[in-house]
């Protein structure tokens, strides 16, 4: 190892080190510097993305399946090629029904709120060097979606548009540790606010520490102003654990998403949403329970008993 | 020549970008994953000298604040990247037992990709970020270092090649 660098080096140095702290300082007072290179860069790179999506999510999906690589006799070598082709396809088949089945929810979900909805595809899971919890979908400004727009499944909330680009927007994920969202309880309506953990879970804080809060409460969204970041009555999740410990000053509880985060593959953003508030008419309904038919013997005594 | 060594390198570094931002994102697997181009910058700038690390930083770091998923202000990742590839490069320096040594070069790649990822999230925090949950940052930070054991063996060949064949012919030249 060397003792020191030069005095040139340690001049680039520097001045590469104030070059990044004044973008920083520019950025933090909210000048946009090469904001607009981003958001070029981002035009780009969404078609490529899209393609990409498209390409190796099956591809992924598909080398786990193959199970059998090791076999090499020339009798099965094209009997195995066929198979992997119609596996292929299965795949391909079963990736798509599974988007229309999260399409078809959603707009179930969107037709009963009345929400006005642009559905579009994951093109991207976000950041994998940064702790954030984001994802890229691919509808943009182009299709009315704006920043601060919520985005849904048909299973409940998503997240929130946080930059809309021409045809491609990033979303914050509700995982998000930065994300937190104005909740109320289905039915008491005592109100709080949900924030992201960046697992599974989010945690609710009540306003009211007299609040009765039980496992298996469902949570929905709020709602704010003019409907933006959050429309009212979108599910967010069920309760898993309160914390009840004395002398705290809120009441806290563990939320458990609705959404399955890391299957999502078709989401919708709403662009519009009725005046008027669904309240608890997007509650997911409880699962019943399949009748199990139960037979009943009647055991009747013989006329002629045996001596 | 720093200015011609890096406009050489620099689409070299826009091919890994893409593969990162397009196909590497696509998959999510234990622990988050890894970022092959934080992994090939870091490994890239280990086989330069300081100066280069620095530089090589800088380029990166500007690349990934354009990514559409960096939650960080403009320059965020550049400071950092700077100083990752000025440290990193400046470890090794003048060793040519330590740079002629794959397994020493993927030592210190895996420790400082879990390092810088850190040291982001700190200056996150000093930004007004949130925290989240510490055990999933853990094992993200974790799995990234296996991540990159795993990695850096299969992209060393190529970028040691790469390199020495870019440096080398420049020098000649």
């Amino acid at each position: 190892m060397r003792s020191g660098g030069d005095n040139r080096g340690r001049l680039l140095l520097i001045s590469l080190i104030v070059t990044s702290l004044f973008l920083i300082t520019l950025d933090l007072r909210g000048v946009q510097v090469l904001g607009g290179i981003r958001s070029g860069s981002q035009t780009v790179l969404s078609p490529v993305q899209s393609v990409a999506a498209t390409v190796f999510r099956p591809v992924g999906n598909f080398f786990s399946d193959i199970t059998h690589l090791g076999r090499t006799r020339g009798e099965i070598s094209k009997l195995q090629a066929a198979n992997e082709k119609l596996r292929q396809a299965l795949i391909n088949r079963k990736n798509a029904d599974s988007e229309l089945a999260q399409l078809k929810s959603v707009l179930d979900l969107a037709g009963t709120a009345k929400y006005k909805v642009v559905s579009a595809r994951v093109i991207s899971l976000g950041s994998t060097s940064s702790f954030t919890q984001t994802i890229s979908i691919d509808a943009g400004t182009k299709d009315g979606v704006r920043p601060n727009m919520t985005v849904i499944t048909g299973l409940g909330l998503v997240g929130v548009v946080k930059v809309a680009y021409p045809n491609s927007a990033l979303v914050q994920l509700a995982t998000d540790p930065a994300f937190s969202v104005g909740s109320r309880v289905a039915g008491s309506q005592q109100i709080g606010i949900l924030s992201g953990q960046g697992t599974g879970k989010g945690v609710l804080q009540l306003l009211d520490n007299r609040t009765n809060l039980k496992v298996g409460d469902v949570i929905l969204a709020r709602g704010s102003q003019n409907n933006l970041p959050f429309v009212p009555g979108v599910p967010i999740g069920e309760v898993t654990s309160v914390d009840n410990a004395a002398g705290e000053v809120t009441q806290s509880a563990d939320v458990k998403f609705f959404v399955k985060f890391s299957a999502l593959s078709v989401v919708s953003v709403v662009l519009g949403a009725p005046q008027a508030d669904p309240r608890d008419a997007l509650v997911p309904k409880a699962p019943v329970p399949t009748p199990v038919p139960t037979v009943t013997i009647y055991a009747k005594p013989s006329e002629s008993p045996t001596p | 020549m720093f200015a011609r060594r890096f406009l050489i390198s620099f689409p070299i570094f826009a091919v890994m970008y893409v593969i990162q931002e397009t196909i590497v994102s696509q998959f999510r697997i234990f622990g988050s994953g890894f970022s092959l181009f934080l992994i090939f910058t870091l490994l890239w700038s280990a086989l330069g000298t300081p100066e280069l690390g620095a530089l090589t930083g800088f380029g990166a770091g500007l690349l990934m604040d354009l990514s559409q998923s960096s939650s960080g202000p403009m320059g965020q990742w550049m400071l950092i990247m700077i100083l990752a590839g000025f440290s990193i490069s400046y470890l090794g320096y003048g060793d040519d037992n330590f740079r002629g040594n794959p397994l020493s070069l993927v030592v210190i790649v895996a420790l400082a990709v879990p390092i810088t990822r850190l040291v982001y999230l700190i200056l996150g925090l000093m930004f007004g970020g949130q925290l989240g949950s510490t055990l999933q940052i853990f094992t993200s930070l974790f799995a990234s270092g296996l991540w990159t054991v795993a990695v850096v063996p299969l992209l060393m060949p190529l970028v040691t090649r790469i390199h020495s064949g870019l440096f080398e012919d420049l020098s000649r030249g």
